[in-house]
């Protein structure tokens, strides 16, 4: 391995990774400086239980009408995220935990999830161009955000082996882009994950407060817990 | 803000017509005087704007200006785009994004540096904020089913209230939200409605009850303090309806009901949830909360009404800065009572005619009652049917957000009515219940504009039918 390699791999990613944290640490203050307004009501329901499930929302899609309607979209939604998730484990295992790799079993399963994850990024660059709804809200950063995640799932399934031997260029391209990600995802709409926690457990909060979330089931009342219908 | 044709709804373009806010300002009303309506004035409004947006936000409205992802998923739960699927501008995705890009563009870190990165942008001048006001008032009904239908949880319609609130202050509001922000301010009801109209027809409906029960003991009371119930009223009731008032009071009197209707602070609705006008909403909200103090009432009843009800029981309070004190809850709670504790008695023969159920998206999405509703109508009627999507999931009657006072978006109302005619006729139900008033309206324009064989009911209306009255002189 060269020494710009080993360099790219640990010291430039821990260098881009700490300036991401900072980031996140100033945007989750500038977050924190916007007032939130106490609920004066009696409640139906429990807040937390309301945020509770409005966060595991992600994982219901039966819950939502939207995601019900179409298990093909939620599918990909799925493939999608695992897809970054185990491009992300890669880009951890190769410089801390290389003999993962060795096993040609691990090496195809992380292939063919962040292929998947390609080929639906793919569909989603298809969808995104051609429907005049998401072409009317796209902006550059939806598009660029988009197109780059589609090249670094290419350049993580060339370098997962992790091969240095056999030429450095899939490895060099990989961690490349992976620290540029790094620098740029917090001003980019790629960020979306930090902000769910917050959409969710604030709508959440307030339909879990009035008994609307998490939702009764058809036929049977919510059980008053607050002092309303005592 | 880039400049765009006329959307294909025409909407978009609607002008602003400021000429009775003028009247109002030049007749020196005292609400215009002192600040609290505001009206429309030359000058530089877009920087107003700014500053107040910049005020504004709280931290709730900020991550859902922030965390949308363009997924476009909340295209088909609005009745806009379904009924216009060719038209990219009525999807809540575009309708949040005209505010978002302003918040991008003043407040956020990206748009701030590189706008056109990320579709930044800001209102260059009034024909701008016309523009957002058109949007944001004319071609939404803050239904909020988009907001149950984001994956990111962004709740489009907070953010369209947020809006609507800003172009308030400017006084770039549509002619009909100012006329009806005016007579609430002014009057502390709705409809402009006199002390004197009130208590009238408080006792035309008493006197009704007395010759419909043959008992001279019914009351209607007003002020009368110590009552267990407050009972708060809309003022179309009032107005071009009636009689369920003296439902309630037939049906409050055969349960053998403490209650008073107090002779200010009855008006349950308020337009400072349409408008987006929290300093409206407050004081509406505070005259029931003292009315149900001064009187000393145990709890507070609030008739059938969706945005009434929604606000009065759960924003109100938030609005007003008053902590909660006492129990507040819809009549058809207190109807459900009354059932459950045999303090009236209804037999559902008496309603053979098949009836379904019009969910309020204020008191379904934004409120608590699902199933007390149906509880009640399953009692009371012989043929209650499910409409579909029903509960949280039901369809706006098109009537919502105040879309009932704006004329110049009616068209378009109309025609996006088609998603809820298409609901209502595949019931195959000759009555559809609802337990809103506005509802009452916008169901009533859709069954006429699509020439549906069918009438709009409350719940009211079809327990007071149901009514097993007690022999004479048992």
């Amino acid at each position: 391995m060269s020494g710009f390699l080993k360099i790219l791999e640990n010291e430039v990613q821990i260098a881009a990774l700490s300036f991401m944290a900072v980031v996140y640490i100033l945007r989750l203050a500038w977050i924190f400086h916007f007032r939130t307004r106490r609920d004066r009501t009696f409640a139906v329901g429990r807040a937390s239980a309301g945020a509770g499930y409005s966060l595991l929302n992600i994982a219901m899609p039966r819950a939502m009408e939207s995601t019900r309607k179409r298990p093909g979209f939620y599918a990909q939604f799925v493939v999608f995220h695992v897809g970054v998730a185990a491009a992300i484990a890669g880009t951890l295992i190769i410089p801390y935990a290389p003999g993962l790799f060795d096993r040609r079993p691990v090496v195809l399963l992380f292939q063919g999830l962040i292929a998947a994850a390609f080929v639906v990024g793919i569909v989603r660059l298809v969808r995104r161009l051609n429907n005049p709804v998401l072409r009317s809200v796209s902006s550059p950063d939806d598009y660029f955000s988009l197109v780059l995640l589609i090249v670094w799932f290419a350049a993580a399934v060339l370098a997962v082996p992790n091969r240095p031997e056999n030429g450095e260029g899939p490895l060099i391209a990989y961690f490349a882009l992976t620290a540029f990600f790094l620098v740029y995802v917090p001003f980019s709409k790629i960020c979306h994950y930090l902000y769910y926690p917050f959409t969710r457990y604030y709508l959440g909060r307030s339909l879990g407060h009035r008994g609307a979330f998490p939702p009764a089931q058809a036929g049977g009342v919510r059980k008053a817990r607050g002092k309303e219908r005592a | 803000m880039k400049r765009r044709k006329t959307g294909p709804s025409g909407v978009v373009e609607a002008p602003l017509d400021p000429r009775t806010q003028a009247r109002a300002k030049e007749e020196g009303l005292a609400s215009v005087e002192a600040g609290r309506l505001r009206t429309y004035e030359l000058g530089d409004n877009s920087r107003r704007f700014l500053e107040l947006l910049g005020s504004r936000v709280s931290r709730p409205l900020a991550v859902s200006l922030t965390a949308c992802v363009h997924c476009g998923l909340c295209a088909e739960s609005c009745h806009y785009f379904l009924a216009r699927p060719d038209d990219p501008t009525m999807t809540p995705v575009w309708k949040a994004d005209q505010i978002r890009k302003i918040f991008k563009r003043h407040i956020d870190w990206t748009g701030r540096v590189a706008p056109w990165w990320v579709k930044a942008g800001s209102p260059r001048d009034d024909e701008d904020l016309n523009r957002l006001k058109n949007i944001v008032f004319g071609t939404c009904s803050a239904c909020r089913r988009c907001t149950y239908n984001c994956p990111m949880g962004v709740d489009t319609g907070l953010l369209v209230r947020f809006a609507r609130g800003l172009l308030t202050e400017l006084g770039v509001v549509p002619e009909g939200v100012f006329n009806v922000s005016r007579d609430q301010w002014e009057t502390g009801n709705q409809m402009a409605v006199s002390e004197q109209d009130y208590l009238e027809t408080l006792e035309w409906m008493r006197d009704d009850v007395r010759t419909e029960l043959g008992d001279d003991s019914v009351e209607i009371p007003v002020d009368r303090e110590g009552c267990d119930i407050l009972y708060t009223i809309n003022p179309r009731e009032i107005k071009f309806d009636p009689r369920s008032i003296a439902q309630a009071a037939k049906i409050f009197h055969l349960a053998g009901a403490s209650w008073t209707m107090p002779k200010w602070g009855w008006d349950q609705t308020n337009f400072g949830l349409f408008s987006g006008d929290d300093k409206l909403g407050a004081f509406v909200a505070r005259n029931v909360y003292e009315a149900a103090e001064r009187l000393r009432a145990k709890r507070i009843v609030i008739s059938e009404c969706g945005h009434g009800y929604r606000s009065t029981r759960w924003e109100g309070y938030t609005w007003a800065g008053f902590d909660q004190k006492l129990p507040t809850e819809s009549v058809v709670v207190t109807l459900k009572r009354y059932i459950e504790e045999g303090r009236i008695a209804v037999d559902p023969s008496k309603n053979p005619d098949a009836v379904t159920f019009h969910d309020s998206c204020n008191i379904a999405r934004s409120g608590d009652l699902v199933e007390e509703p149906r509880d009640v109508l399953r009692r009371v009627c012989a043929d209650f049917r499910e409409m579909y999507p029903n509960r949280r999931e039901n369809f706006c009657c098109t009537g919502g957000g105040g879309l009932l006072s704006m004329a110049e978006y009616r068209p378009l109302r109309l025609e996006v009515g088609k998603i809820k005619a298409d609901q209502l006729r595949a019931t195959g139900a000759k009555l559809v219940c609802t337990m809103c008033h506005n509802c009452i309206d916008g169901l009533n324009d859709v069954i006429k504009h699509y020439k549906l064989p069918m009438r709009v009911v409350q719940v009211l209306e079809l327990v007071s039918n149901a009514l097993v009255l007690p022999a004479k002189g048992a």
